[in-house]
């Protein structure tokens, strides 16, 4: 177990990308989308910093602002997502990998040893709290990776995924929608009111980027 | 019959007489006119009588109506005597021919004179197939004599023909080629045309036949031919060699008297006066234009390109897209815009399909032809594409395949490549927004931010948590499984030190006939020690063999397992102690208490 959690940190070390993505990055790329009059790039990037580091007062704050301030609704987080997301991913998969070798180490020694029963099933009952941590951050951050954020104003929403097809309704600059399916260069998009219709990819932001490469600056 | 017509004439120049004198005795108006009959068919002619009473010779002039032709087909004056009263009088016969149907006025030739109204109707009547028929007398030819123009084939009785001017002939299967079909029609000899033109070979398609015909007017050997011209595309079908003509149904108005007494309305050369004294009636005719001659090639199969799709013409090919400059996942529109004359309803084209680094989606096309019949013109072609890199990118030429009649091959005419310059997604970029610079004005997004942080964390190459990306669930899998295979270890060898000998029953009712027989042996009981243990196996056996456990007998054990084992043994010892009172010795018992619980757990002996 120990080798295998040692090649996992080797893993997530070489992971970590220095031109990747950081929380304070990303917060005051929003800053500066924000300052440019530019709501829907400036709530994607909060939303992704809040991704990085879901408790920062800040970023919170400057995504309820930009949001009120472009008259979209705000997204106030529920008592469950703020107790599943009070540490950043990161942690939590730690803290999940370390609760799943304890609940594993505390069946095998219940096979080996009757004895200490007591400090066994208190060590079970700890690895599988720091399991259920991470299996909650995994639920509450689920819906959020398959949201988008609309960066164009007044976005065409329309009925079939081709350039062409009919609009049946607009956007604003901003709005988080839910991606349900992806078609070539379209999303089929479900808004909060539960209206659904195709968007093109120019117009819509993943929070969650599509591909893991970034674009050099030219 | 002349002379009951001579009658006719003489009543109605008295009836005229007369009407004249009232109007003359009124004195107003001195001028007057009159028009006959007054509602006529599109084709037909009506007559215009303008009439002078008295001496005064006031000029008059022709009027001018828009859709209505006047000619002046005759003068007469004469002297009337009313009432011992000589009053001369002056007219002008004018022949009015209407050129479309509709309700004319004809203004008042003076000042206090009312204006005529003429009502013309379409041309009515169904197209009848028949031709003059062979049994039918043929009526006298109007015209004899004159040139008549180059491919003109007057009817027999010269008040029509149907020319059909095809430009070529030599044409290619699925070639479009411009035809003009000219029905001439002999002023006041036709009364009506009853349908559009066509072709009497069923091989050949008329395509855009334009509804509305050019007219004009035309000298034919001397007489005035009203000419209507329709344009069309030529379809050809099938290879071969045909002979082609055009036929026209018409309404001719033939002669019913002999010519020597139709002399003098020849000479008028008026329907007018034929109408008027029944010297025609009307028949439908169907009349053809001379066959031509048309050779039908099939395409050559050498040298086809793959992308031919039928257009035979000459063509020429441009291309550009907008805009030039766009975001990655921009839609742009690539257009292909084909010039020529030809076959457009075959130009087709799939444009780009499958290049790297670009969505392209299935091209519309729109068509606006330069002539009424649609053979010449622009077809543009209009292709959505999506560039998926940024960058410099290059739409790759366009091509067209098409079969030049001319030059007798295929040709394949090619656009230059087109340079897209791509950028990307500002969803994609992590680079900072470019400011208009410091001095510019921020937005109202800007007034309530929380400042800039101070970037000390290391970034990570992803926003998906390392517990859902695919390439770290490996160490939680492997955590699993390493865990799953060390518990069930040591379960088993917790199970393993739990259980007891292999020699020693593990059920409960083995024990306990273990226990009863160890009692009897105890105790020196043969009787008992085999009897606990036949009743023990008895249940067994019978469950294996499906018999009922009363049946498990000593023979019926011989007859299933034989007599050499353990088992039959035991069944026979059981009887020989219970019926004989044999006691079998210690060392007897001992090697029955090793066997029998093998037995109960085997179901056999060993």
């Amino acid at each position: 177990m120990v080798l295998c959690l040692l090649i996992g940190a080797v893993q997530v070390h070489a992971d970590s990308d220095p031109s990747g993505y950081s929380a304070a990055d990303l917060y005051n790329l929003g800053n500066s989308y924000a300052r440019m009059g530019k709501p829907g790039m400036a709530i994607l990037n909060y939303e992704r910093a809040s991704l990085l580091s879901a408790n920062d007062a800040d970023i919170d704050a400057n995504l309820q602002y930009v949001r009120a301030s472009a008259h979209l609704p705000g997204g106030k987080r529920g008592s469950f997502d703020r107790m599943a997301r009070f540490a950043s991913p990161f942690l939590l998969s730690w803290i999940g990998v370390f609760g799943l070798g304890v609940v594993g180490a505390s069946m095998i020694a219940a096979q080996l040893s009757p004895r200490h029963r007591l400090l066994r099933r208190g060590a079970m009952l700890l690895g599988l709290s720091m399991l259920g941590l991470t299996i909650c951050n995994g639920l509450a951050l689920w819906p959020i990776l398959h949201e988008g954020v609309i960066i164009t104003a007044a976005t065409p929403v329309r009925v079939s995924p081709v350039p062409m097809g009919d609009p049946l309704f607009t956007l604003p600059e901003g709005e988080t929608v839910k991606i349900a399916a992806e078609h070539e260069s379209f999303a089929l998009i479900e808004t909060r009111a539960g209206r659904t219709g195709w968007v093109a990819h120019p117009n819509l932001a993943p929070i969650v980027p599509r591909k893991q490469a970034v674009v050099p600056p030219e | 019959m002349s002379g009951y017509l001579r009658l006719v004439r003489l009543m109605t120049a008295v009836v005229l007489g007369t009407f004249a004198t009232a109007v003359a005795l009124a004195d107003d108006p001195l001028v007057y006119a009159t028009i006959q009959p007054a509602q006529i068919a599109l084709g037909e002619s009506a007559q215009l009588t303008i009439t002078n009473l008295g001496d005064t010779t006031s000029p008059i002039t022709l009027p001018v109506v828009s859709g209505l032709k006047f000619e002046i087909i005759g003068r007469t004056r004469e002297i009337q005597l009313i009432n011992g009263t000589t009053l001369p009088s002056s007219s002008i016969v004018m022949r009015v021919t209407p050129q479309i149907a509709g309700i004319f006025t004809i203004p008042a030739v003076t000042p206090k004179a009312q204006p005529l109204v003429l009502q013309v109707t379409a041309a009515s009547g169904g197209i009848s197939s028949a031709q003059t028929s062979p049994g039918a007398p043929i009526p006298p030819p109007i015209l004899s004599g004159g040139s008549i123009p180059k491919g003109i084939h007057l009817t027999d009785d010269g008040s029509a023909y149907v020319r059909l001017s095809i430009p070529k002939r030599e044409v290619y299967v699925g070639e479009s080629v411009p035809v003009d079909i000219e029905v001439g029609m002999r002023s006041g000899f036709v009364s009506s045309l009853n349908g559009l033109p066509r072709l009497t070979d069923d091989n050949f398609a008329l395509n855009n036949l334009s509804h509305q015909p050019e007219r004009t007017e035309k000298l034919i050997s001397g007489e005035q031919f009203v000419v209507f011209t329709w344009r069309s595309i030529l379809a050809v079908v099938k290879p071969g060699t045909f002979a082609l003509s055009a036929e026209a149904p018409l309404t001719v108005k033939i002669r019913t008297r002999p010519r020597r007494e139709s002399a003098l309305d020849d000479r008028f050369g008026d329907p007018f006066w034929q109408n008027l004294f029944g010297a025609t009636v009307p028949k439908d005719i169907n009349v053809k234009s001379p066959p031509q001659e048309l050779k039908v090639l099939e395409l050559p199969t050498e040298g086809r390109p793959a992308d031919f799709h039928g257009a035979i013409g000459t063509f020429s090919i441009a291309s550009d897209v907008s805009p030039a400059k766009a975001d990655v996942g921009d839609p742009l529109t690539l257009r292909m815009r084909i010039t020529g004359s030809g076959n457009f309803d075959r130009v087709d084209s799939t444009m780009l399909d499958h290049v790297d680094q670009w969505k392209t989606y299935p091209p519309k096309s729109s068509f606006n032809t330069s002539d009424p019949v649609g053979f010449s013109g622009m077809k543009t072609f209009e292709q959505p594409v999506i560039a998926s890199k940024p960058g410099a990118q290059e739409l790759p030429g366009l091509s067209f395949s098409y079969f030049d009649p001319n030059t007798r091959r295929y040709e394949t005419a090619r656009s230059a490549s087109l340079s897209v310059s791509i950028s990307p997604s500002l969803a994609d970029s992590l680079t900072p927004p470019q400011s208009a610079g410091n001095a510019a004005p921020e937005s109202r997004y800007a007034a309530g931010l929380r400042p800039d942080h101070v970037n000390t964390a290391t970034p990570a190459s992803s926003l998906i948590p390392p517990y859902l990306q695919p390439k770290l669930l490996g160490i939680p899998s492997f955590i699993v499984l390493a865990f799953a295979a060390g518990w069930a270890g040591a379960r088993r060898r917790r199970a393993l030190s739990r259980s007891e000998p292999a020699d020693r029953p593990s059920s409960r009712a083995a024990k306990r006939v273990l226990a009863q027989m160890q009692a009897a042996a105890r105790t020196g009981n043969a009787a008992g020690f085999f009897d606990a243990a036949r009743t023990a196996l008895q249940p067994l056996l019978a469950t294996r063999w499906q018999i009922e456990p009363e049946d498990v007998t000593t023979a019926e054990v011989a007859t299933r397992v034989g007599t050499q084992n353990d088992l039959h043994q035991l069944f026979a010892l059981a009887d020989e102690s219970k019926y004989s009172g044999r006691e079998p010795s210690a060392i007897d018992f001992a090697r029955w208490l090793r066997v029998v619980p093998l037995l109960l757990s085997n179901g056999k002996s060993t």
